[in-house]
């Protein structure tokens, strides 16, 4: 069988989460000696979001046009259900990482040999938050795939 | 050995009629995509639509699916 509106959406949805964050945190991470002028700021993510949620909405649309039903059934469901997991997870993972490194660099014996190894800075931090964010939702993206196709 | 759910509802739609797995689908309230993944063995459905699906055909939950 080949691949339902459902699979093509989230495809494309994958497609353009990694082709976008993937240029953005390339900007951000490519150079991580920038003055706090330089660095990729608010407006930056802001205007990424942005883009992200107009090309999600015509995703949406233009696969709803194409009349497939609504019907949201217990397979969907229990595929949603362990796709929210797994990126769940993720996100957890991604969150108790960045609150290491705010504890080691804290912690006054450790904070010297520290600040050499990794970028504590505000805006780093936000954008390492984005980006567990944003590898929740590729998981998110890629469980449901891999479930539609190979079953569950 | 480990032991494994099988089915014959494809045998059975098509002995029901030519039975679409749409028309089974609207009948059992799935999608056609879930029709299709039980009869490939990539889903195992809750007893509730297993029931609805045995309802369809008029015979046993026994001769629709198959635990060995």
């Amino acid at each position: 069988m080949g691949l339902s509106n459902k699979e093509k959406s989230l495809i494309i949805s994958l497609i353009v989460t990694l082709l976008i964050f993937g240029w953005y945190f390339f900007g951000v991470f490519s150079n991580v000696t920038a003055t706090s002028s330089e660095q990729l700021g608010f407006n930056d993510v802001i205007r990424v979001i942005f883009l992200i949620a107009v090309l999600e909405g015509i995703i949406a649309w233009f696969f709803q046009k194409k009349g497939e039903a609504d019907l949201v059934d217990e397979r969907d469901k229990l595929i949603d259900t362990k796709s929210y997991r797994n990126s769940y997870w993720t996100l957890c993972i991604g969150v108790w990482f960045i609150l290491m490194q705010l504890l080691f660099e804290a912690s006054g014996p450790w904070s010297n040999a520290y600040h050499t190894l990794v970028f504590t800075s505000p805006t780093y931090i936000a954008h390492l938050l984005l980006l567990f964010f944003v590898l929740s939702e590729v998981i998110h993206f890629s469980t449901q795939l891999y479930h539609y196709r190979r079953g569950i | 050995m480990s032991k494994s759910l099988s089915n014959n509802i494809r045998r059975l739609r098509f002995e029901a009629g030519e039975m679409t797995q749409q028309m089974l689908a609207d009948k059992i309230g799935v999608t056609r995509q879930t029709v299709f993944a039980i009869e490939k063995d990539k889903y195992s459905p809750s007893l509730e639509v297993a029931f609805k699906i045995s309802n369809v055909f008029e015979i046993p939950l026994e001769e629709v699916f198959t635990y060995d």
